[in-house]
């Protein structure tokens, strides 16, 4: 029987929204390997967030807690990471894909000399392999890999599985790490406000709009129908190069990737490396003037014509629907 | 001071998709005959920044490839855009993160002493971003990645600014130590026509895995298969007399659909 671990993430004490997605796609892996399921976290005063961890389902979830773990630095990070895969001797481990997951989950791979598969949209397995697939080329392609080494590592984007829902709850196993010498040292941080509204990456509705719109004059178009629907606004990156809006809203391969139920693209034509960041998108709706563009032929409902016209009909009728 | 940069060639990231073909077998993307490989993009800003530290400070700036015949031009155009030296390291194309960090590291240590290595985050062929942390982690050294901002360097350290998930990071290294850098950091620079020149008669070493010591390569990941996504989607198209009623239509159909 062999184990899968899975990593929370917990920056400043509070559990990320990745970790109950990665949670859920440890636990299919498990039980498709007939393999027990563990948890691992690092972090400062983690307490409350590894009891919400743990009700992902798993026997077991060991924590690294300490002051030393904020904030993060690849050093320390991939130390306790270390002892923690030393302690659960894990087939599979998998990681919430962060800036700084990315790094301590590398270390972790140099370490161990095995190999890691960073941003993956799919951790599963077939014909008994543990395959994990990810869009490369920008988007153009998609890769499916497996990993020659033990433990098999992989990081998975936000948005890649559905949050875990609550499992057995085990127990949490205190990890002691050594002193790691850091020559990375954070003198200080500054966290730059978001937008406002809900925030893009776990939206239920986004409302995205590209060059089509016709101009920055324009946009509030866009953000009418966001409120109206309440939703978040996104951006093709078209867009935030001029300017309209800040590149924090950009959806997209190079920007946020977001999983709604409800996608709205308004004059976006659905550049490969725009259409990476909205496949688990449940329906998307495509107002464009272009019948051909990509991006209708991949939505579920197409609204052809000139967005300046129908967006604000749209606007009016959705907010008489919703009263 | 001494820098190592690592560059990578990758194919033109403006390729359009439908240009990429997939060998099936061999398990690789093809791209297009027509449309020449480029330095990929953030290690092109990782080698700018080296040359200004050149020109600003004075250094020897070493730029190394790992890869095949084409990894040379990315080494030429290195010292085009004014690195001082670059080396070459014989090895597939496709080499995995984990090998390519083991050949680098491998490299590097028979460069020499260095102060700083300077990596793209990450490369547009794969976006992996992982060989710089696998090379740091075999060297033994700290890494700051992404870096947009290089703010100084003072007593045997280099401050810098991380991007990180919701703002900045003003980070202290001590050195030597490895920077992954985003395009933030600067513009890079055109080749010169003198650069060019010197570039063209420069000689280039060509290292093997022998050369440095190494096995075969043991691939860590392994490509299973390629494939492009096709959505399927029966697009349904709202009607309408005019832009007006189609919108409208629109909120209605959402309705009826549960959807809103």
């Amino acid at each position: 029987m062999g184990t899968v671990l899975v990593f929370g993430d917990a920056p400043r004490g509070k559990l990320g929204p990745g970790s109950f997605e990665v949670a859920a796609a440890g636990r299919a892996l498990a039980e498709a390997l007939g393999a027990r399921l563990v948890g691992g976290l690092v972090g400062r005063d983690v307490g409350a967030a590894a009891e919400a961890f743990l009700a992902a389902g798993m026997v077991e979830l060991y924590v690294a807690d300490g002051a030393r773990y904020e904030p993060c630095t690849g050093a320390e990070y991939a130390a306790a990471g270390d002892a923690i895969l030393e302690a659960c001797g894990p087939t599979v481990a998998l990681f919430p894909h962060t800036l700084d997951t990315r790094e301590w989950a590398a270390r972790l791979a140099a370490r161990r000399r095995t190999g890691l598969v960073t941003d993956c949209v799919r951790v599963i397995v077939d014909q008994g392999q543990v395959v994990m697939t990810k869009p490369v080329y920008g988007g153009s392609v998609t890769a499916e890999y497996v990993v020659r080494g033990t433990p098999q590592l992989a990081t998975m984007r936000a948005g890649a599985a559905e949050p875990a829902t609550p499992g057995a709850v085990g127990h949490v196993v205190p990890i002691d790490v050594g002193p790691v010498a850091s020559r990375v040292r954070v003198l200080q941080e500054t966290t730059e406000s978001g937008p406002a509204g809900p925030r893009l990456k776990d939206a239920r509705v986004v409302v995205a709009g590209g060059l089509g719109v016709g101009g920055a004059e324009h946009w509030h178009l866009v953000e009418e129908a966001a409120a109206a629907l309440g939703g978040a606004v996104g951006a093709s990156r078209a867009v935030t190069d001029l300017g309209w809006v800040t590149s924090a809203h950009q959806v997209g391969l190079t920007g946020t990737t977001v999983a709604p139920d409800l996608y709205v693209a308004i004059g976006i034509s659905g550049a490969v490396q725009h259409v990476a960041g909205i496949t688990r998108a449940k329906t998307i709706v495509a107002i464009n003037k272009d019948p051909d563009a990509n991006i209708v032929r991949m939505a579920t409902f197409g609204a052809i014509g000139d967005a300046r016209a129908i967006v604000p009909a749209f606007v009016e009728r959705v907010k008489q629907l919703r009263g | 001071m001494n820098i190592v940069v690592t560059v990578k060639q990758v194919p033109d990231p403006n390729t359009p998709a439908n240009l990429l073909a997939i060998d099936a077998a061999a398990r690789r993307v093809v791209p297009p005959a027509g449309i020449p490989p480029v330095m990929n993009g953030y290690d092109a800003n990782a080698l700018e920044e080296a040359v200004r530290l050149k020109e600003q400070r004075g250094a020897k700036v070493i730029a190394v490839s790992v890869g095949d015949d084409g990894a040379r031009d990315a080494l030429r155009r290195s010292i085009a855009l004014g690195a001082s030296e670059a080396v070459h390291v014989e090895d597939a194309a496709d080499l995995d993160s984990s090998s390519t960090a083991e050949v680098l590291a491998a490299a590097i240590g028979n460069i020499g002493p260095f102060d700083l290595i300077l990596c793209g985050r990450q490369a547009s062929d794969t976006d992996g971003g992982q060989a710089l942390f696998g090379l740091a982690e075999l060297l033994g050294l700290p890494a700051v990645s992404p870096i947009k901002k290089i703010v100084g360097i003072e007593d045997g350290a280099l401050v810098v600014e991380r991007i990180t998930e919701d703002g900045t990071q003003q980070v202290r290294v001590e050195l030597p130590a490895l920077l992954g850098v985003s395009s933030e950091v600067n513009q890079p620079r055109y080749p010169a026509m003198k650069g060019v020149l010197i570039a063209k008669r420069a000689q280039i070493p060509t290292w093997t895995r022998a050369d440095l010591g190494l096995a075969a390569a043991e691939r860590r990941v392994e490509v299973r298969r390629l494939y492009v996504e096709t959505r399927e989607a029966r697009t349904e198209l709202i009607a309408g007399d005019s832009p007006a009623a189609i919108g409208t239509h629109l909120a209605d159909r959402l309705r009826e659909t549960g959807i809103i």
